[in-house]
């Protein structure tokens, strides 16, 4: 028995194609043998596919995008994890005020986070830089890292870390021994969303990437904005197919509603 | 004790980063919205509000607030539409595919922007999906225009913010016990009636929520409007990123930006207080 | 001086008062109840004692040595969580090895005690099990071998028999307090079950409101009860109000008793429904017993024994009587007779 009942299973079924809808068409249109935006395709090949694997700003921009993410996610895990640790497991006056401080970049629209960035970095040629951009991406990683590190590690086993206290552990050591391996699944996960957070972020790319150093979304802006043809369907589904991996990794590891909600 | 005090070390390098890359350019942003651009372009740095003055003595800013609030508006109303049964059987279904479905449903959030956005082009264009459709079907005879103007940045949009009212809702049902709904259903109430009853006015306080977010993040989209839009749809957020990169006028931007927020944040408290109220 | 000694225990959380202020003395290898209803801060002063939390006031002595300021990883007490707190990703003899390997005794020495441990909590031949792949008795009894096996100066249990099924439990009680005696190890209990008090304990702490209400020996605590709260939460007791008459007796029902009054204030009268009988209103009655008249309202059998509901004109009473007692019709009235030694006034509180 289905316990949500037909009506609304078909109601359910429909918003589920047209959530579905555009990767379909992305999928197909990736296989296209035309030479521009045109469905069902005429005919079908590789070409578009050929024609990426040829095109250097989009492929130096995938390298840059990768190296950013890379960066982004070791640094925010760095800044990030310490400071979910000490609120998840600190008893100190200001802790919720501290924790709306840490949080409070997730609140702000990346829009204005990038104009802010943009004022910020240009005097200090920034601009289109790796440090500049990995220090954007970080405005939203960190945040993002501290949230759900502070919620896996609040929502560790009750009582486990005490009892670990009580059999003569030392604090260095229940972490060590305890709270890191009990908390080992979520880590990786938050890793795995901190690079995909890193590698779509667009917006503050857009405002603080130069034509030197543009990632991999800021190309892809920038191409739409003059063509349309299915070269850009041939790279979403790469990208679609990366990351559904990820995804399924992570949803294996910890489940990913539970991970991207707040 | 002592080991407290170490906890709290552990907060400085997040402290620090916060301050630094977030909290200052902030503080920098409202600072320059009080800075004046000269007769040549050229940045004045300044105490005045006459940025302000001229922005909000322009009546695009006015046309570009309507924009904004009106397509807003009707993306978060078609993305509720959706979300909402989608969201309810999610809660509601027993399937072992629960999990996979949940996936799926906030699957867009977790894919690239552009890519989603290249999808709706395919699906809209000229030459796309729909418009092939109909004509295959004869209803039409030359292709509707769906994409670089309103109606394409709408669908676009309410398909952007989906996703996290999905989430929104799903956190908000946590008070909708299904023993609530069986109880209706033994009083009497058909499925329906349970459901204007019992269900709807339960999960109120998770619409509004999750409207409010919808609407804050329709309000703040860019790359939707952009792309989507084709250089015909006008709407606060590309307005900033025009100023602030095509025409380098940082005030204007700044300007632009703290009234936008000011926006949000009024709207954020408006949907938070009725929550709240829906919820007693 | 004895063996662990709590002296003024004090916890505030805010404004709340979780622990006021609790003095104990535990001699060695005895076995102390804290029993209270939930939120009277038993709990939070075995916290205290294990170090997991920190007293505001107060000090903590085992044997002569100071604990109060040592953290709790070094105060050597075995603590007996109410949820376990097994170790997830540890197996069963992981579980159990783990303060031995914090203490860095050497491989052999552990492997052995680690053997030792799960045969006496009888779980031999289960220690490369995971946690979740036991029962819910089997993982108390990892808990409980665990905290043994690093020889504790105290044995601390957290309402650990509240997770398990009644028949279960029964058990457990048999079984930890046969190893607590065989071990001769120091033990202090904390649970909201009267039944676990009485039957696993030297001595019961009653505990109410962040304060020792009353502390003794099981028989102590049900037969003399010190307050009127100790007299509600251990045992059932029927309150009756009394009343003083103008010769200054005591008054129950409207009939003059043998009762002692408090000096002062309104006052209740508190009976044990066992210790209560039912007899024809025309039976004589001596001078030391006391005797309230009214109409039976309901019998009830509840297997050992039968529950009389009796209305008069103070108010109900429930008396127990033995099953097999004559059956008694709805309706009848009837007596209900008392030493005047089993009368327990406590002072009525204000609403």
């Amino acid at each position: 028995m289905n316990g949500a009942g037909p009506v609304l299973s078909g109601i359910a079924a429909l918003v589920y194609a047209l959530i579905l809808a555009p990767i379909v068409v992305v999928f197909t249109l990736a296989f296209s043998a035309d030479n521009f935006i045109l469905f069902p395709p005429s005919g079908y090949s590789l070409r578009w596919f050929q024609a990426l694997a040829g095109n250097a700003p989009l492929l130096s921009a995938l390298g840059l995008s990768v190296q950013v993410a890379s960066v982004v996610t070791l640094c925010s895990l760095l800044v990030g994890v310490p400071a979910a640790l000490a609120l998840a497991k600190g008893e100190f006056r200001g802790k919720d005020a501290l924790t709306g401080f840490f949080l409070a970049p997730l609140l702000l629209p990346t829009l204005i986070t990038g104009l802010a960035l943009l004022l910020f970095f240009t005097p200090l040629r920034l601009t289109a830089t790796l440090p500049g951009l990995v220090l954007g991406h970080m405005t939203v990683t960190v945040p993002f890292v501290i949230r759900m590190m502070a919620t896996a590690l609040a929502n560790l086993p009750h009582d486990i870390e005490a009892a670990a206290a009580t059999l003569g552990a030392t604090p260095w050591r229940v972490v060590r021994r305890v709270t890191l391996p009990l908390a080992a699944p979520g880590l990786i996960a938050c890793a795995c969303l901190s690079f995909l957070l890193s590698f779509d972020e667009t917006v503050i790319s857009l405002f603080i990437a130069g034509p030197r150093a543009s990632t991999l979304p800021v190309e892809m802006v920038r191409y739409v904005e003059g063509r349309t043809d299915p070269l850009i369907a041939a790279l979403s589904v790469v990208l679609i197919i990366a990351t559904l991996i990820v995804v399924v990794a992570v949803e294996r590891l910890v489940g990913v509603a539970r991970a991207v909600g707040r | 004790m002592s080991a407290t005090r170490r906890l709290r070390l552990l907060l400085v390098p997040a402290g620090l980063f916060v301050l630094a890359i977030y909290a200052w350019p902030t503080l920098l942003l409202l600072r320059n919205a009080f800075n004046e651009v000269g007769p040549t372009g050229a940045l004045v740095a300044a105490w005045s509000l006459k940025t302000a003055a001229d922005t909000f003595a322009d009546g695009f800013t006015f046309e570009l607030t309507w924009n904004s609030i009106w397509l807003s508006l009707v993306a978060t109303a078609i993305a509720l539409a959706l979300a909402y049964p989608l969201s309810l059987f999610l809660f509601r279904t027993t399937s072992r595919w629960r999990g996979v479905l949940a996936v799926i449903a906030i699957l867009p959030m977790l894919i690239s922007g552009v890519v989603r956005v290249f999808g709706w082009l395919a699906i809209l264009g000229d030459r796309g999906l729909v418009n092939g459709l109909l004509q295959w079907l004869g209803l039409i005879s030359a292709p509707l225009k769906l994409v670089f103007n309103w109606t394409g940045v709408t669908i676009g949009l309410a398909e952007s913010i989906m996703p996290y009212m999905i989430l929104a809702l799903l956190a908000g049902f946590g008070q909708l016990d299904r023993t609530l709904e069986e109880a209706s259903r033994s009083l009497g109430a058909s499925p329906f009636r349970t459901f204007l009853r019992v269900t709807l006015p339960l999960s109120l306080p998770a619409i509004v929520l999750a409207a409010g977010l919808g609407f804050v993040l329709s309000m703040s989209a860019y790359i939707t409007p952009k792309l989507l839009g084709g250089g015909r749809v006008f709407v606060l957020a590309t307005e900033i990123f025009e100023q602030a990169t095509t025409n380098t006028n940082w005030p204007a931007a700044a300007v632009l930006a703290l009234y936008t927020l000011v926006l949000l944040l009024v709207l954020l408290a408006f949907s938070n207080l009725l929550a709240r109220r829906l919820r007693r | 001086m004895s063996y662990l000694e709590l002296a003024g225990l004090q916890k505030r959380y805010g404004a709340s008062v979780a622990v006021d202020d609790v003095s104990l003395a535990v001699e060695k290898g005895e076995a102390v109840a804290l029993l209270g209803p939930s939120g009277c801060g038993k709990t939070t002063t075995l916290r205290m004692l294990a170090g997991l939390v920190e007293p505001d006031r107060g000090a903590i002595r085992v044997d002569g040595i100071a604990m109060t300021n040592l953290p709790a990883h070094k105060r050597n007490m075995g603590y007996v969580f109410q949820s376990y707190a097994l170790f997830p990703h540890l197996s069963v003899a992981g579980n159990v090895a783990f303060g031995l390997e914090e203490r860095r005794r050497p491989k052999a020495e552990i492997a052995r005690q680690v053997e030792d441990a799960l045969a006496l909590v009888r779980l031999a031949g289960l220690d490369q099990r995971r946690p979740r792949e036991l029962s819910g008795g089997q993982q108390q009894r990892v808990a409980l071998a665990r905290a043994l096996v690093i020889h504790p100066s105290v044995l601390l249990l957290d309402e650990s028999l509240s997770n398990l099924d009644a028949k279960l439990r029964d058990a457990m009680r048999h079984e930890i307090r046969s190893i607590q005696r065989s071990l001769g190890i120091t033990t202090l209990f904390v649970t909201h079950d009267q039944v676990e008090a009485l039957t696993m304990c030297d001595r019961i702490a009653v505990m109410h409101r962040g304060r020792i209400a009353q502390i003794g020996t099981a028989e102590d605590i049900y037969e003399r009860p010190a307050t009127r709260f100790v007299a509600e939460f251990v045992g059932r007791a029927n309150a009756l109000p009394a009343t003083r008459g103008p010769d200054g007796k005591v008054l129950l029902w409207n009939e003059p008793q043998p009762v002692t009054a408090p000096a002062s204030g309104e006052f209740d009268v508190f009976v044990r429904p066992q210790r209560m009988r039912i007899v024809p209103l025309s039976e004589a009655v001596g001078a030391e017993t006391v005797r309230v008249s009214g109409r039976i309202l309901r019998s009830v059998f509840v297997g050992d024994h039968v529950e009389v509901l009796v209305e008069g004109a103070g108010g109900q009473l429930t008396v127990e009587m033995p099953s097999g007692s004559p059956a008694l019709a709805e309706g009848a009235e009837v007596a209900v007779i008392w030493r005047a030694q089993d009368s327990l006034p406590f002072p009525r509180e204000a609403p």
